[in-house]
């Protein structure tokens, strides 16, 4: 034998360092950021209050289109000229949301930084939104997004969305709106939540070689001429239970798979439990090993891969599972994630598998927080979270010592099988009767 | 200007068994990353047996000699690491970052398939593994609009028999006729240590790494006869645009222009990729300026071009771009001919250059900023060029390209006579 069957242990540990974070308030704004000596390239990240769920219902979409207009020119210069001053640094306005905020960033060598942040700026607080313009972007997304729904997977997470929260909530409909919504906003709507949400200091966020950047300068600039505090950021949504499960059939016909998406809320990102619920969650559907993909993937070669996890922002959650399975296979695969989900709500977590998943999502702090972009990342959290400057350094912490007790007690408490939405997006002349033969729950067609 | 793209240590050995290791230390973080490039990729495939090395990598991580079934992902992210494979045309590639106290582990677990796939290899695991790669290509390729316009392009433009001229993802029926003895054959043929490269790339030592890939891996038989891909330098020309329609379920036309340029790794691919990121890369670039900002007939988001970094034969270029509503795929494709035609007569100004040269620049030190993305780059020039310090020389290269070659280039390889046209078509305006 050539080989050495022995499998090695490992070495001494590492000690685990997060980069030192700066805060303090400069120019009426907040400024925080993290020191990586030696990197080439620094980022730069404006952080506003001005997420998805500062849009009105029936407005879904708002954030989405301003991102894109606030490159079609600015009080001083046009979108071509813009575009060739940026690129010329090296570097890209990159601007989206989520949930919580609205993200503006750059990311480009250290020394072009300061000029970076100037057309960063400039865009953010003096774009032009021309009429025009603005319907232009507005149209181009619309159609950007028809694109999208043409692919299996939004109109199945809409449905599941929308079965959630309900659609009569903003949290309820999709975090980008959907082609009809786009379609539907009008120029002042992007221009009133310009001067609503935009023009507000908000937080800067910065991440490179410190010693090579005037960070008080850099403040200065992004915070130049806005005004206006905090404004209050409302709690936790609170929701009705729901009893009963029930499938929910997007018909898309022709499909060679189906796309599952089954989930229920969850609570929020600032709840107690929120690690145990996360490490519960990694192994039933986080990781490669996780139950869901051993079953579905590896045992039973249904799909290409599985997914579950609990997400969270600041007022909802929720969790999910996702999958693309073969059509034949719809009504077991579905099945069977049910029943892995029970499972683990009814028997909690292993030893062994909770070992993998606490060492996994600690050591996934080392091997993921590396670059600009991922420190930028993490500062992020700290702030739309109020977390404090050693949070990565507590989660880690707190990853390592959760008990299977308490991680079976968050399963126990937060999987809710037998409330699950099980969304099928596919083919539903060949999938509708087997579906219904699960017994699973009630049978119904979106008509998204 | 920087005189180097890899300003961090590289040290080099090649065990007596013909397996290269190639160590950077880098201490900043406390991980490393470990990355085996092995020199077999789809080109290698013969006819009939499309897909194989890409179902193969797969099967590497189903268990080996000493490691049971879907223990390798287990134990690596378990000790907190990631991991991955990728196959394409020329190489298959195997990498996992993990905190540096794991370092030995990933090293054992790359060895013992390196060494002992073969004897784990059952007809289970192989009936298991082609129904997920099935579902892969259901879910890449077959179930999104225009997701199989890279299976289509190649044909077009690599002829039949050329390593080429299939895809890495291969064909159901191949995938269907395959049996366990000819990937074991399969394993055998092109699994061995003077086929592959070994980079560690972070907290660790070129010392340490030599020591333990001896250990490791010293033990394992070098193979004599490893088989050669079939040639492809030379792809002839054919002196005819080729153009190909496609009327299916997609929701706006949709054009796709590709050539044939260099092979990865040339003085004429550096001039490419300059190139195509004048031609295609960001608001500032041609395409979007004329096509989706100028006479707006192309979608902003969905208008682009960019070089397949292929090393053995003449790199693809391809340019894409997708009709705004009410823009018919005639006139979007006259005009994405127009702007590529272009390249040759109307000179890139200094600013077109500048702009490209630093948007390639961050891209590259993007590339250079995790401890995994600088081994899968020595990698690469180790098992290409046959020296990873090579990798140095891209940045620079790219930086010293000039106007007049991009026109001489586009000249020379753009021509519309060398041209393959895909377009897609809605069903409804058929």
């Amino acid at each position: 034998m050539t080989l050495i069957s022995t499998r090695p242990g490992p070495g001494a540990a590492r000690p685990y360092r997060f980069p030192q974070v700066v805060r303090r308030g400069v120019a009426g704004g907040q400024l925080v950021a993290a020191h990586l000596p030696g990197q080439s390239l620094a980022v730069a990240l404006l952080l506003l209050d001005a997420g998805a769920g500062r849009e009105s219902p029936g407005r879904e979409g708002l954030g989405a289109v301003l991102a894109k207009a606030l490159e079609e020119g600015t009080a001083q210069r046009d979108a071509t000229s813009y575009a060739l001053a940026i690129e010329a640094l090296g570097t890209e306005l990159v601007a989206g949301l989520d949930w919580d905020s609205f993200q503006v960033s750059v990311q480009a060598p250290v020394d072009r930084l300061p000029a970076a942040v100037e057309l960063l700026a400039e865009a953010v607080r003096t774009p032009r939104l021309e009429p025009d313009d603005v319907r232009r972007v507005r149209d181009d997304e619309a159609t950007a997004q028809r694109m999208d729904w043409a692919n299996p997977g939004p109109r199945a997470d809409a449905a599941l969305r929308a079965d959630l929260f309900g659609v009569e909530n903003r949290w309820g409909r999709p975090l980008y709106g959907d082609p009809e919504t786009v379609a539907a906003l009008e120029v002042e709507d992007i221009r009133i939540f310009h001067s609503e949400w935009f023009l507000r200091p908000g937080t800067l966020i910065v991440v490179g070689d410190l010693e090579r950047l005037d960070l008080d300068a850099l403040a200065a600039t992004a915070f130049a001429g806005t005004g206006g505090g905090a404004v209050d950021r409302g709690g936790p949504v609170q929701l009705t239970p729901r009893q009963g499960r029930k499938i929910i059939l997007v018909d898309r016909p022709g499909s060679v798979q189906s796309t599952l998406r089954l989930g229920h809320p969850s609570p929020h990102r600032a709840h107690p439990d929120h690690v145990p619920m996360r490490l519960a969650g990694t192994v039933l559907g986080g990781a490669f090993t996780s139950r869901l993909n051993h079953l579905i993937r590896e045992v039973r070669g249904y799909t290409y891969g599985i997914r579950g996890d609990f997400v969270s922002s600041r007022r909802f959650g929720r969790f999910a599972v996702s999958s693309g399975v073969q059509t034949a296979v719809t009504a077991p695969a579905l099945v069977e994630a049910v029943s892995e989900i029970t499972r683990t709500q009814q028997t909690g977590v292993t030893e062994p598998e909770l070992a993998v998943a606490r060492s996994w999502l600690a050591g996934q702090l080392s091997v993921e927080l590396q670059t600009p972009r991922a420190i930028a990342a993490a500062l992020t959290t700290l702030v739309v979270h109020d977390l404090p400057d050693d949070y990565h350094a507590r989660l880690r912490t707190a990853l390592l010592a959760a008990e299977v007790e308490e991680v079976s007690a968050a399963a126990a408490a937060h999987l809710h099988p037998e409330e699950l939405t099980l969304v099928v997006e596919g083919d539903a002349a060949l999938i509708q009767a087997e579906l219904a033969a699960t017994g699973l729950g009630e049978v119904s067609t979106s008509t998204r | 200007m920087p005189d180097s793209g890899f300003p961090w240590p590289i040290e080099t050995t090649r065990l007596d068994n013909g397996l290269r290791v190639v160590v950077s230390e880098d201490r900043t973080a406390p991980a490393v990353a470990v990355n085996l490039w092995y020199d077999i990729g789809s080109r290698h495939e013969p006819e009939g047996q499309t897909g194989f090395a890409h179902l193969f990598e797969h099967l590497m991580f189903e268990g080996s000699t000493n490691v049971a079934k879907t223990e390798h992902m287990k134990l690596v992210q378990g000790c907190g690491g990631s991991l991955n494979a990728t196959t394409n045309p020329d190489r298959t590639n195997y990498f996992e970052t993990v905190p540096a106290e794991h370092l030995e582990l990933a090293l054992w677990l790359e060895a013992d398939r390196m060494g002992g796939l073969v004897p784990a290899l059952t007809q289970e695991t192989l009936d298991n593994q082609r129904d997920v790669v099935k579902n892969e290509r259901r879910q890449r390729y077959e179930n999104v609009p225009y997701g199989d316009a890279w299976l289509r392009l190649l044909p077009l433009l690599y002829p039949p028999g050329h390593p080429y001229h299939h895809a890495t993802i291969g064909s159901m029926a191949d995938l269907n006729a395959a049996d366990l003895p000819t990937f074991q054959a399969f394993h055998s043929a092109y699994y061995a240590p003077n086929n592959a490269v070994l980079t560690v790339v972070g907290d660790t030592s070129a010392d340490e790494v030599f020591a333990l890939a001896e250990k490791y891996f010293g033990a394992i038989p070098a193979r004599s006869e490893i088989p050669a891909a079939p040639d492809g330098q030379h792809v002839p020309g054919s002196g005819v645009a080729t153009t190909e329609s496609v009327v299916t379920e997609v929701p706006a036309p949709r054009v796709y222009v590709a050539h044939r340029t260099h092979p990865f790794g040339t003085a004429g691919y550096d001039v490419t990729s300059v190139l195509a990121t004048v031609l295609g890369s960001g608001r500032g670039s041609r395409l979007y300026q004329r096509l989706a900002d100028g006479e707006r007939i192309a979608q902003p988001d969905l208008v682009g071009a960019y070089g397949v970094d292929l090393a053995y034969a003449p790199a693809p270029l391809i340019a894409t771009a997708t009709a705004r509503p009410g823009v018919s795929a005639e006139r979007l494709a006259a005009g994405l001919g127009e702007v590529v035609d272009e390249l040759a007569t109307v000179p890139v100004t200094a600013a077109e250059l500048d702009r490209a040269k630093a948007l390639l620049s961050t891209a590259w030190w993007r590339q250079m900023s995790t401890v995994e993305g600088r081994a899968d780059t020595l990698g690469r020039y180790a098992t290409q060029f046959g020296d990873p310090r090579r990798a140095a020389e891209r940045l620079p290269a790219w930086l010293a390209v000039t106007a007049e070659q991009i026109a001489a280039v586009a000249a020379e390889v753009l021509a519309p006579a060398d041209r393959v046209t895909l377009t897609y078509l809605p069903e409804e305006s058929s």
